[in-house]
């Protein structure tokens, strides 16, 4: 059960890491905002120190639930899951993400 | 660059597209299998006793009939004398293998051939068998394990087995998409600034090149390492065959070696001798294994020189708790039970190898990484489906004006490896709970209703294809997607109303995880299907609309119906 909680955990670190790290290019930022492009001033530097380090944290965590080469492989497949999930959500209803930044 | 990924990328992307697909499925073999043959419907088993329950069944076990008849005038030597009778032949091997997701176990022996051509080859008359572990009752063979025998074996073979021309066919593939990764990344040259990017609302076009983008770049290390992984498991066969042709002699010759170094008998003394307690055995490679730090269940098994008094068995350790195939195997005198040798320490390069070909066969035991392994494998299937239909988008308005059917013809098989394969899985499904258990050769029925379904997809397709020749959509994909979710609800309410398991059984009051698993996958299948149908049908509508608008002005120009 703890696996399950860690892996939980990692998966959704990894989300948020990604929506951060999206969030901090203009074009997302102006789609998530529903603001002109022109217009776009992500605090880009913060958005990408979280992300990273959301990311980091995420592997971190994947190293407490498993072995080390299972966590690796599980961490870059969350990185793939979850850049894809931000895109599709980018995509289809961008307002879900400023929940991570209102 | 563009050239290299556009031609090879086509050609070879509908090969590409099997191996994806399949080997997606594969991540679940066991668990289609267990789908497929309702009496092997229990929890998986560990490795059975070897004295008590192996040994009794094997025994019982005689040479393939088949396999006789194939091979044992290719491998005796008449002039030696007469050919040994099938049921006469001597057991020289006995093996079993199983992994922590089976149920059954899959278990064989290997019958010497007397008076051999070359009696310094490893001539071998097999008996291969799936038994019950519970009990050692053997099951019977013409069930097809359509998971780990039929889908499995086509994510790499294309089971086109004439000369191993499936293999060789996967193997370029599989190269030439490393070739495709690496020109697609040159050619797309914003690979971060786009790393998110996906605009379903605008053209076909534009909006397939988006999704073609983000699986190809998103998924770029899933699809790297396991093309090149596939071709490291394959090393052997695709680049050092010289292995058992030109440097055969050598070969043998360091078996000889290598026997004489480990002190493992590498002939039959051609005197009889005794078997000890193999359970014993293997609760000393437990005991062995536990001291290294490695405690584990025993994954393989086999004897050597079985009732000789060289014979010996060999234990190796499952791979359920790590990525590294590592079997750690011990190996024991079978007249006495003592340790002959232990595998030595890896090298670095075994490591490496070892790490490589357990991340591609996942042996593992991590349900989450399982699945996150399925999303790699069809985001892959994404990537080279978008990558037909971008192809196809971008020329058939060109291809309309020119009175070419090249779009046609793409478009026609885009659908059937896309659509087309799926109706192919799930239509074998649906024909394996259909058919009687106990028709005689019921898995050829399911072979052949796979290949026919498959068939039938394109010749439905290119039918239906005549509007792409006019710059507009192949009505086959919308049809196919109905097609794929009336095949998957029928499978899941046939395997409800032929076994009794229906997914509130499977799920809360009788829970069988592979069961249900696969049932739900069927489901999300249907839906998916569904759903794309549905937004196909509006787009149909769209265009369609769009065209008949177009056709009213005066100046009509069919690429601009393509690009509406």
């Amino acid at each position: 059960m703890p696996e399950a909680i860690y892996l939980t955990a990692a998966a959704l670190l990894s989300l948020v890491g990604m929506s951060w790290l999206a969030l901090s290019m203009d074009v997302h930022w102006a789609q998530v905002k529903q603001i002109p492009l022109a217009d776009s001033r992500p605090p880009r530097a913060t958005l990408k120190a979280l992300g990273y380090a959301a990311l980091f944290v995420s592997l971190l965590v994947c190293l407490v639930a498993d072995r080390p080469s299972i966590a690796a492989l599980v961490w870059i497949m969350l990185l793939v899951g979850s850049a894809v999930a931000v895109a599709f959500a980018l995509a289809n209803r961008p307002g879900l993400l400023k929940v991570i930044w209102p | 660059m563009t050239w290299v990924h556009t031609w090879f990328g086509l050609v070879l992307g509908f090969v590409l597209m099997v191996c994806f697909f399949f080997g997606s499925l594969s991540v679940f073999d066991r668990e289609i299998d267990r789908w497929a043959i309702p009496e092997t419907r229990f929890d998986a088993q560990p490795m059975p006793s070897f004295d008590k329950v192996l040994l009794p069944a094997l025994q019982q076990l005689e040479p393939d009939e088949v396999d006789y008849a194939t091979n044992m005038p290719r491998l005796h030597d008449p002039a030696k004398g007469e050919m040994t009778p099938r049921t006469e032949l001597p057991v020289d091997e006995y093996w079993a293998y199983v992994t922590h997701r089976d149920p059954v176990l899959a278990a064989g022996v290997g019958y010497g051939v007397p008076l051999a051509k070359n009696p310094e080859d490893h001539n071998h008359i097999h008996k291969n068998v799936t038994l019950d572990p519970r009990t050692g009752a053997v099951l019977p063979d013409d069930k097809l394990k359509i998971g780990s025998h039929w889908f499995y074996p086509m994510h790499y073979s294309l089971q086109l087995k004439w000369k191993n021309l499936g293999i060789w066919i996967v193997g370029l593939a599989a190269l030439m998409m490393l070739a495709a990764l690496v020109t697609g990344v040159i050619m797309h040259r914003k690979v971060f600034r786009e790393f998110f990017t996906f605009r379903p609302w605008k053209r076909t076009q534009r909006a397939s090149l988006d999704l073609h983008n983000l699986t190809g770049v998103v998924a770029l290390p899933f699809h790297f390492f396991f093309a090149f992984t596939g071709l490291v498991i394959f090393a052997s066969f695709y680049f050092l065959p010289v292995t058992s042709t030109l440097l055969d002699p050598l070969h043998k010759q360091h078996e000889i070696h290598e026997a004489a170094a480990t002190g493992l008998p590498h002939d039959a003394a051609g005197v009889p001798g005794p078997m000890s307690s193999v359970d014993a055995m293997v609760e000393e490679a437990k005991r062995r294994w536990a001291a290294r730090d490695m405690a584990g269940e025993v994954g393989f098994l086999v004897m050597h020189h079985v009732g000789d008094a060289n014979s010996y068995v060999s234990i190796y350790r499952a791979g359920s708790d790590r990525v590294a195939l590592v079997g750690e195997g011990i190996h024991f005198k079978t007249s006495t039970g003592e340790v002959l040798s232990e595998d030595p320490p890896r090298t670095p390069v075994s490591e490496v190898n070892e790490f490589l070909t357990g991340l591609h066969l996942q042996h593992f035991e991590h349900w989450f990484l399982r699945w996150l392994y399925v999303l790699g494998g069809l985001l892959g299937a994404v990537c080279i489906a978008t990558g037909f239909i971008f192809f196809v988008e971008k020329r058939k308005s060109q291809h309309a004006k020119s009175g070419s059917n090249g779009s046609r013809v793409v478009d026609s098989l885009a659908v059937t490896t896309v659509t087309g394969m799926v109706m192919a899985a799930v239509g074998m499904l649906v024909v394996n709970r259909i058919l009687p258990a106990d028709l005689l050769g019921k898995a050829d029925w399911e072979k052949a209703a796979f290949w026919t379904v498959w068939g039938l997809s394109f010749v439905h397709a290119y039918v239906r294809s005549a509007p792409v020749a006019l710059g507009l959509f192949n009505p086959a994909w919308r049809e196919q997607c109905w097609g794929v979710v009336v095949l998957s609800i029928s499978a899941v309410l046939l395997n409800w109303a032929t076994t009794g398991d229906h997914l509130i059984k499977t799920i809360f009051t009788d829970t069988y995880w592979p069961v249900a698993g696969v049932d739900l996958s069927l489901m999300a299948c249907a839906m998916v299907s569904g759903w794309a149908a549905l937004k196909l049908v509006r787009r149909e509508r769209g265009v369609g609309a769009q065209s008949r608008k177009i056709e009213k002005q005066p100046k009509t120009d069919t690429s601009e119906v393509a690009h509406a």
